[in-house]
């Protein structure tokens, strides 16, 4: 679905993602691990247009993406939970799924999956016309990820969405992008939490310090025993 | 206080929000600019100018005789003015967010080219303006007010209230609060921020025309107008709280309260002093101002 090719991402002098390469393959989730400053939020923002590789290419579906403003690729299909949640506090729950929806203008179809993320997400129900900055940091991020869903996304490229949360809450979190996947969604997902996202992905990603550290199955990064050592936690 | 003096005070305050509704819609202008664009636009003085020229001209004659009726020169000069302000969008876009050193001269320079122009294109001295309304004042419980003055109040509260309106409930005011609120996210949400930036700055330069074809009949048009109140539109920009929609609003229309009060009550030699001092008295207190909501994303 998505293939990154030797992207280079820079911040003025500062090179911060030094050619990296994967794939992200439809229906799967494929986690990013890596340690804070790895690189994983400057990929992210690479794959959704907030920022743009001085080099290498990033392929939607085949067609290049990696040239396009943030708001077109939205259009082609790729929503964003950003790090830190980042809902808008000023304006309401309702108003900021209206926001995710920017782009559509199927009134009633908008209309229905505002409903459908009021049932999928209980906790924002009944808030519709509360302020998004007066939730708690777990309602922020489930009305992050409602508002990158009413997008409609073919990809859903999520950072660090368990940071910051209460371990109930972390757990919460990733049973809900592991429902969300097996509803047939395609998952990008940032974590430094690499334990409980290789719990759910298909494949995962390590990167240390702007480079793929490990790229493989979930399954084999899990019993890997240098990333047991360096990211589970493990003796 | 015997009845005189009352009737006399009331008529200050009026003719205070009066002004004030002048410096409100020009601080607007400031807080649509500054909220989308981080920018500080001091040339929403000769903006202002530039827009009460480009409608009056219209009811003056000015343009191939034609007599425009004044409702419709007021139209013509609040579209003509936001199509300025897409081109000064354009212009501008690379100060946005840079440090205030670089927007003030880039502002303040391009402020000067617009009086420039006035100057070339209209001439440097001044004319006056008859009101479309009787000069006669109307007399409401004592108090005599000028029609003009109760049409600036009146369509100044119709912009006022529009606007609001218009953020809190059209699609692209709520993309335009957002995108205050977070530039960076609102883009991931798909929204075309540039866009919606040039039409945040539009809107400011409308309201600007607006303000200035609406005092046209009370003030003296010429290419030096904007300066005095660019000035306190900043003022009242700054008391309301940089970047709050009802902060502009409050603070232009204290800013002109206390200005019509320190003239009327203590010495016109004082007005310009007064207010500025009230001012400075306020953001010691509040330094946010008097609204100062968190709407605006500082970078
Ligand atoms: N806005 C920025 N300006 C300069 N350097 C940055 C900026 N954001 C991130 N970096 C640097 O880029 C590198 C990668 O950061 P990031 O992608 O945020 O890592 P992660 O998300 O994995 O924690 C780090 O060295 C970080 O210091
Ligand atoms: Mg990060």
């Amino acid at each position: 679905m998505i293939s990154v090719n030797n992207i280079h991402t820079y911040y003025g002098h500062i090179h911060a993602v030094k050619g990296i390469s994967f794939e992200v393959r439809q229906g799967e989730i494929t986690a990013l691990i890596g340690a804070n400053g790895a690189g994983k939020s400057t990929t992210i923002k690479t794959i959704c247009g907030l920022l743009h590789p001085r080099e290498g290419s990033i392929l939607l579906d085949g067609a290049p993406i990696h040239k396009l403003s943030a708001d077109k690729v939205v259009r082609l299909g790729v929503g964003l939970v950003p790090e830190g949640r980042r809902v808008f506090p000023v304006l309401t729950v309702d108003e900021n799924l209206d926001m995710g929806a920017y782009h559509r203008s199927d009134q009633a179809e908008i209309a229905k999956d505002k409903a459908q993320m009021y049932e999928t997400f209980p906790a924002l129900k009944g808030r519709e016309k509360q302020l998004a900055g007066s939730l708690s940091g777990g309602e922020q991020q489930m009305l992050a990820i409602a508002r990158a869903l009413m997008s409609k996304p073919k990809l859903l490229a999520m950072d660090e969405p368990s940071l910051g949360l209460a371990p109930l809450l972390v757990k919460r979190v990733f049973e809900i992008i592991a429902d969300l996947n097996q509803q047939g969604m395609t998952i990008l997902l940032s974590e430094q939490n690499a334990r409980g996202a290789l719990k759910i992905a298909h494949q995962g990603i390590v990167l240390e310090t702007g480079l793929v550290r490990f790229a493989d199955d979930a399954a084999s990064l899990r019993s890997n025993a240098v990333i047991q050592r360096a990211y589970l936690g493990a003796g | 206080m015997n009845i005189n003096t009352v009737s006399i005070f009331l008529q200050t305050i009026v003719g205070g929000i009066g002004i004030g509704s002048l410096y409100a819609l020009v601080a607007l202008g400031y807080s649509m600019q500054y909220r989308s664009m981080g920018l500080v636009n001091f040339a929403q003085g000769s903006i202002y100018m530039i827009g009460t020229y480009f409608g009056i001209i219209w009811y003056q004659g000015m343009v191939m005789g034609l007599q425009v009726p004044y409702p419709i020169a007021f139209l013509i000069g609040i579209v003509l003015n936001m199509g300025l302000g897409l081109i000064l969008e354009r212009i501008f876009r690379p100060l946005a967010n840079l440090d205030l050193m670089l927007m003030l001269l880039g502002t303040i320079g391009l402020g000067y080219v617009l009086d420039n122009m006035a100057i070339i294109t209209w001439g440097a001295e001044g004319f006056a303006v008859k009101s479309p309304l009787p000069n006669t004042p109307i007399i409401i419980g004592g108090v005599a007010l000028l029609p003009q003055m109760l049409l600036l109040i009146g369509v100044s509260a119709i912009l006022m209230v529009g606007l609001t309106v218009f953020l809190s409930k059209a699609k692209i005011g709520k993309a335009m609060r957002a995108a205050a609120s977070d530039r960076e996210t609102a883009s991931a949400m798909g929204i075309p921020v540039n866009t919606t930036n040039a039409v945040s700055f539009a809107i400011g330069c409308g309201l600007a025309a607006a303000a200035g074809i609406l005092a046209a009949p009370i003030v003296y048009v010429n290419p030096a107008m904007g300066g005095p109140v660019g000035l306190k539109g900043f003022a009242a920009f700054i008391l309301g709280g940089a970047g709050s929609i009802p902060g502009a609003i409050v603070g232009g229309l204290v800013f002109g309260v206390l200005e019509a009060v320190s003239a009327g009550f203590v010495s016109s030699a004082y007005t310009k002093g007064i207010a500025f001092v009230v001012m400075v008295v306020v953001l010691m207190f509040r330094p946010g101002g008097i609204v100062g909501e968190v709407t605006v994303d500082k970078v």
